[in-house]
């Protein structure tokens, strides 16, 4: 590709964008062509390079190779100012905020609205960001510090942010991950209209109905290289999309297969847990080589319900019973001991040593758990680390890569594998797909399923309903902190399980 | 979307009660009321004019430095060379030949000099060169210390009885400590009313989203040191004011001092959050402790032993506090 046409004016191409991490190539010579007036959808497993190239695009990273053009001439991005100056906005997966400072100071980070001599214009500002959380659909005080608005709301706040600053090219990064779908609904109109005006725009999601409502033109990418592009006319070749997202065309289809739940020996009963206001009493079993989904709407207590098994909060009342013995647990420590684990939602915060190497991490709970804390056993647990790389199938150079640079997948695989080194009789786990691709999602599940055919139990909430039905043994549906809805065999479909969802049980 | 929300609320002159909330100043605020106390009944004319001036001058300095530590710890840095850098502006004053320089007004002049180029110094180091606050602040601060020792190995030397006089006069009726501490707390609050402050704070809270924001990360912090060290030499003047003299090991206390007040101030060490009033309900909160291990009578040898006790106790107050609420 020598000879390049003029361009069109205000518009924003990357051409042959190379970058690596650590000697692990994420990019290797990638075009990417956002035209005015249209969306392109970017589509990639994790670690495919996708938000790596966006955050260069944005300039807030500087690529190994290649180069930005901004309407045919080459441009040099130092800071992210440069980005922005430029018109070129993105709103980051995992929002890019100040927690303390107040959301409509957040709306205006580092392009303050100024009067006279630099300082502040209180009014017009809250003014300003009321009306940008409207058009998003948010209505919030915007006084209160970001830091105590939910995940959704963060999300909106970063994506008014973006919309606002009237971009020549606007990126958003994965922006309907922790959306309801009115909310999802409302960004797309939004999102249609400011194309429409002339901005071009880049939608990554990992859902590929959404993809096919709003995108024009779609790149896939798979580990750094850009494998298919072509125009959308209305709708998506599903099968020709998954097929270069991983190689693999089987990918979706290989639902579990369910067992009879006969006489399966019991591992757990709840019996009217209660803890908080969220957890109103909960009657469950757990039956042994079971995965157990729940499912529902977010916030209907599933994850107090995780934690309050896992000893992460105390219970108000009710009773938790482990292979015949009733427990209270105070800590995590005390189930863990039992062999019940939970792999929590939150990675970053709760389930990984962000500073730590792969190993490290992989081996931080037997080295916490082992019976002589005196004496490290580092042949055991070197040995145990690498038997789990290659079973988790986690991608990694070795054990002496640090986690932060491992993509979201593959970090949540080194989550999970931390506890495989103990007897794991329940396990928990809380959204443990969030931001993880189709392919490590299987993976995942085949991690787990592997884990529960040696007889012991798996516990699984997830926001994703088609993946509890794809994976999961039987669905309890929970609706404002308890269980409504039990489901199995051929009861286990998606209306049955929406309908629940809602509080109306068939 | 509902008629619910309605335009903002304009202002918040209101909301005192969950902005103080907010600003984890309450507990600060009831150590500050436990001492005020306790100085009443040691001290009954704890509220007479010349007490309460007396008081003021001498709290005067404390407070200017935990606010200049409280400017640098809501950009979610540290310094701890404040002290070694009072000691070191105060030698300088004193060793000023004071009638060459201009007078009270040249020497203050060189005070504030000396201030900005340490400020500067520190600055670039952590903000430029990256390296961490904690660890280049307290070496430098031995630099500040070394120096010090150097201009003037023994206390002693003159700063001119016109300082001395002017800090302890009135001007338009009021006492010139107090109007110090009022025009520094005014320049914050200007400074928070403007860009430039407004980035310090959201650098401290987050400094990823920061950068990502377009704020330029290396000078807000340079700012904030810059800032700090201006407060620093109104506190060394000030202090100079009344001892008349040079001193290398003047400004020691200060450090510890500092960090405890802005931990008392509810200003978190992670940077971001609480105000520098904060800092200036810390600074009173020590010094009134200090005036009661005095009252009280404590043999002098015991009372740093005293004052680090009370220190750990209001900090653990301080953590507990926290947890409660949490």
């Amino acid at each position: 590709m020598t000879d390049h046409l003029p361009l069109p004016p205000g518009r924003v191409t990357a051409r042959r964008i190379s970058k690596s991490f650590g000697g692990v190539p994420a990019l290797a010579g990638v075009d990417l062509e956002p035209r005015p007036g249209r969306v392109l959808g970017l589509l990639g497993a994790n670690g495919s390079g996708k938000s790596t190239l966006c955050r260069i695009i944005a300039g807030e990273m500087a690529p190994d190779g290649g180069e930005l053009l901004l309407d045919g001439e080459a441009v040099r991005f130092a800071t992210p100012k440069d980005g922005v100056r430029h018109g070129i906005v993105i709103a980051h997966q995992h929002p890019s905020l100040a927690p303390d400072l107040p959301v409509w100071e957040n709306l205006f980070l580092g392009m303050e609205r100024c009067g006279l001599g630099g300082f502040v214009s209180r009014a017009g500002s809250r003014r300003a960001a009321w009306h940008m959380l409207q058009a998003v659909g948010l209505d919030i005080d915007i006084d209160q510090p970001v830091e105590r608005l939910s995940a959704a709301e963060q999300q909106l706040v970063e994506i008014a942010r973006a919309l606002s600053r009237e971009p020549r090219l606007l990126i958003l990064d994965e922006p309907t991950a922790a959306l309801s779908a009115a909310l999802v609904e409302r960004l797309f109109a939004h999102v249609r209209a400011l194309a429409a005006s002339g901005t071009a725009i880049i939608f990554i999601s990992h859902r590929l109905q959404e993809v096919e409502a709003l995108c024009d033109d779609l790149v896939v990418l798979r580990n750094g290289h850009r494998v298919g592009s072509w125009e959308l006319d209305g709708s998506l070749d599903e099968a020709r999309v998954l097929d270069l997202l991983t190689g693999d065309s089987d990918v979706a289809s290989r639902a579990r297969d369910r067992k009879p739940q006969a006489a399966r020996e019991v591992v757990l009963t709840l019996e009217g847990l209660a803890a908080g206001t969220a957890l109103r009493g909960v009657d469950l079993d757990l039956h042994s080589g079971e995965i157990l989904g729940l499912a529902g709407l977010q916030g209907q207590g599933q994850e107090q319900l995780l934690d309050a098994v896992a000893g992460f909060r105390r219970k108000d009342s009710g009773r938790i019973v482990h292979r015949g013995r009733a427990l209270s647990p105070r800590r995590p420590r005390d189930m863990i001991r039992r062999g019940i684990c939970l792999v929590p939602n939150d990675r970053h915060r709760q389930g990984l040593f962000m500073n730590e190497t792969v190993g490290e991490n992989l081996a931080a709970v037997s080295v916490a758990m082992q019976p002589q804390p005196w004496r490290l056993r580092r042949r055991a647990l070197r040995d145990f680390v690498q038997r789990a790389i290659p079973r988790l199938l986690i991608k990694t150079r070795g054990p002496a890569q640090p986690v932060a640079t491992l993509s979201g997948g593959n970090q949540q695989k080194v989550v999970i594998g931390k506890w495989l080194d103990g007897s794991v009789d329940v396990l928990l786990l809380s959204d443990p797909t969030k931001g993880v691709d189709l392919r490590a999602r299987r993976e995942i599940y085949d991690t787990i399923a592997d884990l529960v055919a040696g007889g012991s139990a798996a516990l699984v909430y997830a926001s994703d309903i088609h993946e509890l039905l794809h994976h999961c043994d039987r669905i309890l549906v929970m609706f404002e902190g308890r269980i409504v809805e039990a489901l199995s065999g051929s009861a286990m479909t998606e209306q049955r399980v929406i309908a629940a969802s809602f509080g109306r049980v068939a | 979307m509902s008629a619910a929300g309605g335009l903002p609320r304009t202002g918040s002159a209101l909301a005192i009660w969950p902005a103080l909330r907010r600003s984890g100043l309450g507990p600060g605020l009831l150590m500050l009321a436990v001492v005020t106390g306790l100085n009443i009944a040691l001290q009954p004319d704890f509220f007479s004019g010349a007490s309460l001036s007396g008081n003021i001058a001498t709290f005067a300095p404390t407070i200017l430095i935990c606010v200049a530590q409280a400017v640098i710890v809501l950009s979610r840095e540290l310094d701890l060379s404040l002290g070694a850098g009072v000691s070191l502006i105060n030698c300088v004053m004193a060793s000023l030949p004071q009638d060459k320089v201009g007078g009270p007004l040249g020497v203050m002049a060189i005070a504030i000099l000396v201030a900005i180029l340490l400020g500067a110094v520190n600055g670039l180091l952590v903000a430029y060169a990256g390296l961490p606050s904690l660890v280049a602040t307290f070496a430098t601060g031995a630099i500040w210390f070394g120096l010090a020792l150097t201009i003037m190995p023994q206390p002693g030397g003159v700063i001119s009885d016109a300082i001395g006089d002017r800090y302890a006069g009135t001007l338009m009726g009021i006492p010139v400590p107090l109007l110090i501490i009022a025009v520094a707390m005014t320049g914050w609050a200007i400074l928070a009313r403007h860009r430039s402050g407004r980035r310090i704070m959201a650098v401290g809270s987050n400094p990823q989203a920061a950068r990502d924001a377009g704020i330029p990360l290396r000078r807000t912090k340079l700012l904030a040191y810059l800032v700090a060290w201006i407060l620093v030499a109104l506190g060394a003047i000030a202090i100079s004011a009344q001892t008349l003299s040079g001193d290398p090991r003047l400004g020691t206390s200060y450090t510890l001092a500092s960090v405890a007040a802005v931990v008392i101030g509810g200003i978190s060490l992670g940077g971001g959050r609480g105000t520098p009033w904060g800092a200036l309900v810390g600074a009173l909160v020590l010094g009134l402790v200090t005036n009661v291990i005095y009252f009280a009578g404590i043999a002098s040898s015991w009372q740093e032993f005293v004052k680090g006790l009370v220190i750990v106790a209001a900090l653990g107050f301080m953590v507990l506090e926290g947890q409660r609420r949490a």
